[in-house]
């Protein structure tokens, strides 16, 4: 029994060593600039340093290495840069003014030539064309007429603390189950009051309006969403796309049974850090 | 202190973290319940005769303790119960009470076998029933032997239960969670979140003092 044992011990340790000294060494640069992301429905950690490496090198930057990891909530990556865990965060625009405002120790880092800007869409099954369909024309309706542009200002430009969100009813009507993370402020966050605010939601209560549907807004963590979404337990999902390019290819982060609608929000990419 | 009244008091914020600590006790308090009365009859056919029970019993054991609990709550969440309508407080108490009842099994097996089978044994002899030998020898005892580590347990399933965020539940964690997100003031607002989760476990050490002071 022990001669097993001295066995395996010797076979495990080899395998170990063996890992150690081959596929996990490109990840290990201790220099690099660790950056905080929020989790992606699909494209892991690996792909995006990958991403991160090939646009450095496409645009001949002169940057330090950047060694992405993912974040489950917002939260934990704001203690992961206060405690120095990671060195930066990389987020929208919007939501970085909104951070700065309510937590005065951190700042918007300048320097980054780049400018990447994510789209923000709603996710629906893939054979739910029906609703893709008509989320797309909504969109589109809301994009003519001047709706989108308005909510925006009121949402996400101008204050800090938005108006509290009310969904019209339809007696008889069908209801479309949406799942927010409360993840995302000023985009998506849970009032004080414990009900979901934020501009997602108020782009929600509108289309709802306009396709006559009632709106259910399910509460669920990040990690969960695409498991919420292919079971069938919720409609639809707020995604934000990747920044496709030449680099970064369209399927990067979209799992298989999936569709996106038209994007009805822009936000460009920021990175922020601590004050110095 | 400002900062704090507008984290955790301000514009009925109290009142959301009420409900989500409702939440919690409520999938505790319920799982508990059904997972101790479950863990029962899990033990008894563990410790039973009967072949096919002892090798379900046995198996089940295995498997809800082997695997996290989160898991085991995805899965039902997500899969088996996806289509069936049920509420998610009832899948995650569902989920829990299974998970709690591998745990009780044990602990009254552990303790079931720190009694000497010589007392059950001499109370034959004197002419109890089987019935009586059980109620009035072995039970006093494991009562006894399994209290503190069921107290343990108790404890162990509420800090379980922090989980359910995963499935659409806004219980304490998540409403924590959220409020972090929303002040932008993690650290402050997890610790008011950890002492809430600390007084609950020392109202469940109280309740079991109680129970002593009374005998």
């Amino acid at each position: 029994m022990k001669k097993i044992f001295t066995i395996m011990l010797i076979a495990l340790t080899a395998i170990f060593t063996g890992c150690g000294g081959g596929e996990n060494q490109p990840t290990a640069n201790s220099n690099a600039t660790k950056i905080g992301m929020l989790q992606q429905l699909n494209a892991s950690e690996q792909e995006f340093n990958g991403f991160m490496k090939d646009i450095a090198e496409t645009f001949a930057l002169n940057t330090n290495p950047h060694e992405v990891k993912f974040f489950n909530n917002l939260n934990t990556m704001l203690m992961a840069l206060e405690s120095g865990q990671i060195d930066e965060i990389s987020t929208y625009k919007c939501v970085a003014d909104y951070l700065m405002t309510k937590n005065p120790n951190v700042e918007i880092l300048e320097g980054h030539t780049l400018e990447f800007i994510d789209a923000f869409c709603f996710a629906v099954k893939a054979d739910n064309v029906e609703l893709k369909n008509s989320l797309d024309d909504a969109i589109s309706e809301m994009k003519n007429d001047g709706t989108l542009n308005n909510l925006t200002k009121e949402y996400v430009t101008s204050s800090v603390n938005p108006a509290k969100v009310e969904f019209e009813k339809f007696d008889g009507a069908e209801t479309l189950k949406v799942a927010i993370t409360g993840d995302l402020p000023p985009l998506d966050f849970v009032s004080e009051d414990g009900s979901a605010a934020g501009f997602n939601t108020a782009v929600l209560a509108e289309i709802g309006k306009r396709l006559h549907r009632n709106i259910e807004v399910v509460q669920v963590d990040s990690a969960s969403r695409s498991a919420a979404l292919t079971s069938g337990q919720v409609d639809v999902v707020f995604w934000a796309i990747v920044p496709v390019s030449e680099i970064i290819p369209a399927n990067a982060d979209k799992p298989d049974g999936v569709e996106l609608t038209t994007p009805y929000y822009r936000g460009r990419i920021v990175h922020i850090g601590l004050k110095k | 202190m400002e900062l704090i009244y507008k984290i955790f008091i301000a514009n009925g914020a109290w009142q959301t973290i009420l409900n989500g600590l409702w939440a919690t006790v409520q999938i505790s308090a319920l799982s508990l319940l059904f997972g101790t009365l479950l863990g029962a009859l899990i033990c008894f056919f563990r410790v039973g005769k009967i072949k096919p029970l002892k090798i379900f019993a046995q198996g089940y054991i295995s498997i809800i303790r082997g695997a996290p609990v989160l898991m085991l709550l995805m899965l039902l969440f997500y899969g088996v119960f996806a289509r069936s309508g049920l509420s998610p407080i009832t899948v995650a108490v569902v989920t829990f009470s299974l998970h709690t009842a591998a745990h009780v099994a044990e602990l009254l097996r552990a303790a079931l076998m720190a009694i000497d089978t010589g007392q059950v044994e001499a109370a034959r002899t004197l002419g109890f029933s089987k019935f009586q030998a059980f109620k009035l020898v072995t039970l006093p005892q494991i009562l006894k032997i399994a209290k503190p580590v069921y107290q343990s347990t108790v404890i162990n399933l509420i800090q379980w239960t922090s989980v359910v965020g995963y499935v659409t539940i806004t219980d304490l964690t998540r409403v924590i969670n959220n409020i972090a997100s929303r002040t932008m003031q993690p650290m402050i607002t997890i610790i008011g979140g950890m002492i809430i989760y600390l007084a609950l476990s020392y109202i469940v050490q109280g309740i079991f003092k109680l129970t002593e002071a009374k005998k």
